[in-house]
């Protein structure tokens, strides 16, 4: 019996070569030739803005709160009409493990994710990314989301303005 | 509302009982009057609870805090932080009906809540967000829509966002109740049930602050932290306020190098859970633009080492040419006791002359009468809540000790009475007699006595439990050594009549406590001639001591001007040598109060510039060093311990300290955050007392009172204080002005022994006949409170130019 198994043994493989000989390769020859990733893979991050054009991020520190190795911070700042913005958002990219935990921790659906994976370089600095090289000029995902018309503080609309919502209430009126 | 049990034991005298209660399978034995709550608290079981604060009591507004009672004639489900706990109580917190009402009661709170948790200053720290999720509220099934309110502005310390609001009623509780505010309160009916002021504006109480601090959730939230940073991502740290004598327990928070907010701490013999406004809001000092950061020898910017080298220098070679009288260690009520200590440890170890603790020569006398004489009768402020008769005699609350003024409130709420004796207008939150007496009337009344002291004599006897409240910068050591008898005469066997002196700095009982009887006053020394270098450790002597210029024409003679100093002061500026040092908030140490308790503190942020200001706005540099920017500054004890080469933990040296210092035996022991422990009482010790000056005639008495905000240092260099900063005016009684033939509004001349001054005159009905009041903040910075009794001269100051 050993006998028998032996000569398949050695056998197998060379059938196993000689099949896939005549067979299209599926290697792809990266970086001339570029493949085409899957809608869900995560890799470098970026800051969309809401359907009206405005910066979707209200600084609320909640991805550098959930990001587990520290590569975002920012600091958040009151705009004339009450809107909360950042001043300044720095990821660092060479921390960055691309775990998309701050994607899920995002209210207001501000950073997202992209498929853009090359971010290798010779210069570190080059990977510490700020506001400006972060913020895009699309809406990303959910297209029609925009936190301000959900939350009702009256900054998108006058207050008890957004939908859902009663006009103020006169506090000095005492009718039943 | 509750009253907490130990009142009402205390003041039926009844006995004691403790009844035994089951709550979710565990027993527990607490004084009667405790509610389930408190019971279940006591335990380690989380009740959710928004209406019930420990410091405020219950209401029973928000139905929060469900249980199921399975005993007694009425068993069911009942609000745990009305019911009081009665003997074989069983109680579960975590059964279906309970827990099914509070999550009802949860999801009914979030109706109208606004969802808008990512820009809410409140988000991390907010009890909504905790007990909405611990109530088990998850899916908003409500189709209607959200009731939404039109904001309040209420100045620059409190924002407000009504929508927020869940109708707990704790706001109104602590401003108009606990903190006896007027401008603030409950509008509207049924669903527009409103908390605020009738009309836009700055809120007006001293204490608005707290309310930023009780708002379970974001309605009320710090409008100078507005979007600074969350909760999560502060440094904090259990510290102590250094804007008064009081001591109050705070927690401050930093991020990026810059001291962000301060937060009231806990402590439930000194504050409870309150701080004041100037507490609060004045913590600009740390990063006030004009901090020196860099040591300097001669307009030239040093290392802090080569600085050292060269102190250590000028100390030998002046006590080797002219002998140890030649250096002058000067200490501060606003330095640590460990740094005070440190100073006399350097003079010993260099063979100098002991040090001078505090620059103000009668305030630091005061301090000892109260740190000696009345150590066995020291009351807190707990005695003085607890208090049924608390005489006043020569404080303005409000100004110089804000939290005084609270606990007087609280005492009165429980039917104790307050007669005040003071020359100023006093205002307080709570109903008192006001006597408007002169100080010399006043130290007459204390002295003497005549009918009226005889009165309060009988007054203080017949109290159960009185306190005498002592303002030590009005009444002086006199004042203070006349109370002493005051207070020994109504004590008997039973109860003792209890003291609560007011001082002047965070640390002034801890400076006078170390005090030694031979240390003379910085006046007499520099005069003297003999000193040739004078070392100022966190203190500057033209702002925080009467008689500035004699200071600086002493200084003529002394040939090295050593500072240490955090606060940006003129003689910081002036001095041959300056070395930067810590405030308390980057350093870690402790203050002993009033009452002679020691309060730690605990470094809450290493020195540096702030981000703030190095990146102005911007993101961080994105040149990387090691080195943090105005990052060169050292805590004053660590400066003075690596000039005399010997470097200690905090702990040994507190161990060294209470070796030295027997009344600090319980120093090792404290913790920061912790209540604090007492010094231990000490013997009498002898105080020279001066007569007091005659009055020439046409001559007004001088008081100078500390403002409410800018007269201690901290404060005036706290930018975010200026909307509450007044102008310095001459208050006269409207009998006086029109005697004088003056006018409101007016100018007049006050000639002092400080110097002579034009300013604004003001009529005040209030204050005691025959006294000048000047409220010192920084206008006149040479007339400082606590200075004696002074005579002055007002004539018209004609117009303006």
């Amino acid at each position: 019996m050993h006998v028998v198994r032996g000569i398949r043994g050695t056998l197998q493989p060379f059938w196993v070569t000689l099949r896939n000989m005549f067979r299209k390769p599926v290697t792809v020859q990266y970086p001339e030739e570029k493949q085409q990733l899957p809608e869900r893979y995560r890799a470098r991050l970026i800051l969309t803005r809401d359907p009206d054009g405005a910066e979707r991020c209200v600084a609320c520190h909640l991805c550098s709160a959930a990001c587990p190795v520290d590569c975002i911070s920012m600091q958040a700042v009151e705009a004339e009409d009450g809107r909360r913005y950042a001043a300044w958002f720095r990821i660092n990219f060479t921390r960055c493990i691309f775990c998309g935990l701050c994607t899920e921790a995002c209210p207001t659906l501000a950073i997202q994710v992209t498929a853009d994976f090359e971010l290798a370089g010779r210069d570190l600095l080059k990977l510490v990314y700020e506001k400006e090289d972060l913020l895009v000029d699309h809406c990303g995902t959910n297209s029609n989301y925009n936190f301000y018309r959900q939350s009702g503080i009256g900054v998108s609309a006058p207050r008890g303005r957004n939908p859902g919502e009663a006009p103020p209430a006169d506090v000095k009126d005492l009718m039943p | 509302m509750i009253t907490l049990t130990a009142d009402i034991v205390r003041s039926t005298n009844k006995k004691l009982t403790m009844p035994t209660l089951t709550i979710d399978n565990q027993t527990i034995t607490v004084p009667e009057g405790k509610t389930i709550l408190e019971a279940a608290e006591a335990l380690g079981i989380v009740v959710p609870h928004f209406c019930y604060h420990k410091d405020l009591g219950a209401v029973g507004s928000c139905r929060m805090c469900a249980v199921t009672v399975h005993t007694g004639p009425m068993p069911g489900l009942k609000m745990a932080c009305l019911i009081p706990v009665e003997e074989g109580m069983v109680v579960t917190t975590g059964d279906d009906a309970s827990a099914t009402f509070r999550e009802r009661v949860g999801e009914w709170l979030m109706l109208n809540h606004p969802h808008d948790c990512p820009v809410c200053d409140e988000g991390g720290e907010c009890q909504l967000q905790e007990m909405t999720i611990s109530s088990g509220h998850g899916i908003r099934r409500y189709k209607g829509d959200k009731g939404t309110y039109t904001n309040q502005d209420l100045g620059p310390y409190v924002a407000q966002e009504m929508n927020r609001c869940i109708q707990c009623y704790r706001c109104a509780r602590t401003y108009k109740d606990y903190c006896g505010g007027r401008d603030f309160g409950v509008m509207g009916s049924r669903n527009r049930v409103f908390f605020g002021r009738f009309k836009d504006g700055m809120l007006e109480s001293d204490f608005s602050g707290n309310l930023v601090d009780v708002c379970p959730t974001g309605v009320f939230t710090d409008r100078t932290f507005r979007f600074k940073s969350r909760s999560w991502d502060l440094e904090q740290a259990d510290s102590v306020c250094p804007h008064c004598a009081v001591g109050c327990a705070t927690i401050p928070g930093g991020r990026l190098r810059e001291l962000q907010r301060v937060c009231s701490g806990d402590n439930p013999q000194v504050n409870a859970s309150f701080i004041c406004d100037r507490g609060r809001f004045g913590s600009g000092y740390a990063s006030h633009p004009e901090r020196p950061r860099q040591a300097r020898h001669k307009d030239q910017n040093i290392s802090v080492e080569d600085a050292l080298t060269l102190l250590e220098s000028q100390i030998r070679t002046a006590v080797q040419q002219h002998g140890p009288e030649a250096v002058l260690l000067l200490g501060s009520d606003r330095a640590s006791l460990e740094t005070n200590w440190l100073l006399q440890r350097t003079a010993k170890h260099f063979g100098c002359r002991v040090p001078v603790l505090n620059a103000h020569a009668r305030r630091h006398q005061t301090a000892q009468i109260a740190a000696f004489d009345f150590s066995d009768r020291l009351a807190s402020l707990e005695d003085v809540r607890n208090s049924d008769l608390v005489l006043v005699f020569g404080v303005d609350p409000l100004a110089e000790a804000p939290l005084l003024a609270l606990a007087l409130r609280q005492m009165v709420r429980k039917q104790g009475r307050v007669l005040l004796y003071d020359p100023r207008p006093v205002e307080l939150p709570c109903e008192f007699d006001h006597q408007a007496f002169s100080p010399a009337g006043l130290q007459e009344l204390l002295e003497n006595g005549g009918v009226e002291g005889r009165h309060l004599r009988d007054l203080l006897g017949q109290a159960q439990r009185p306190v005498i409240v002592a303002g030590a910068d009005l009444l002086g050591p006199l004042g203070l050594q006349s109370l002493h008898a005051w207070a020994s005469g109504a004590s008997n066997a039973e109860r003792s009549c209890q003291v609560y002196p007011v001082l002047a700095g965070a640390n002034s009982f801890g400076t006078a406590l170390l005090s030694l009887p031979e240390q003379d006053d910085l006046l007499t020394r520099l005069e003297s001639g003999k000193v040739k270098a004078l070392i100022c450790v966190e203190t500057d002597p033209l702002l925080e001591a009467p008689h500035g210029e004699r200071f600086s024409a002493a200084l003529a003679q002394v040939d090295n001007l050593v500072v240490m100093d955090y606060l940006p002061t003129p003689l910081s500026t002036n001095a041959g040598l300056f070395i930067p040092t810590c405030p308390p908030v980057e350093d870690s140490g402790t203050f002993i109060n009033n009452e002679g308790r020691l309060r730690r503190f605990r470094q809450v942020i290493k020195p540096g510039l702030s981000l703030a200001r190095t990146g102005a706005g911007e993101h961080p540099s994105r040149e990387f060093t090691l080195i943090t920017p105005g990052g060169d500054p050292l805590p004053a004890a660590l400066v003075l311990q690596r000039l005399i080469r010997q470097e200690q933990e905090l702990s040994e040296l507190h161990r060294h300290l209470a070796e030295d210092q027997p009344r600090l035996k319980e120093l090792p022991t404290i913790t920061p955050g912790a209540p604090g422990k007492r010094v231990k009482p000490a013997v009498t010790r002898p105080q020279k007392t001066d007569k007091l000056p005659e009055q020439p005639a046409g001559t007004f008495q001088l008081v100078v009172s500390p403002a409410r905000y800018g007269s201690d240092l901290f404060s005036r260099f706290a930018a975010k204080l200026a909307p509450r900063l007044t102008s310095t005016r001459l208050y006269l009684h409207p009998d006086d002005l029109f005697e004088r033939g003056l006018k409101d509004g007016e100018k007049a001349v006050v000639e002092t022994d400080f110097g002579s001054f034009r300013l604004t005159v003001a009529s005040r009905p209030g204050m005691a006949a025959g006294c000048a009041l000047v409220e010192n903040n920084g206008d006149c910075p040479q007339l400082i409170p606590g200075a004696g009794l002074s005579y002055c001269h007002i004539a018209p100051g004609g117009a303006d130019e």
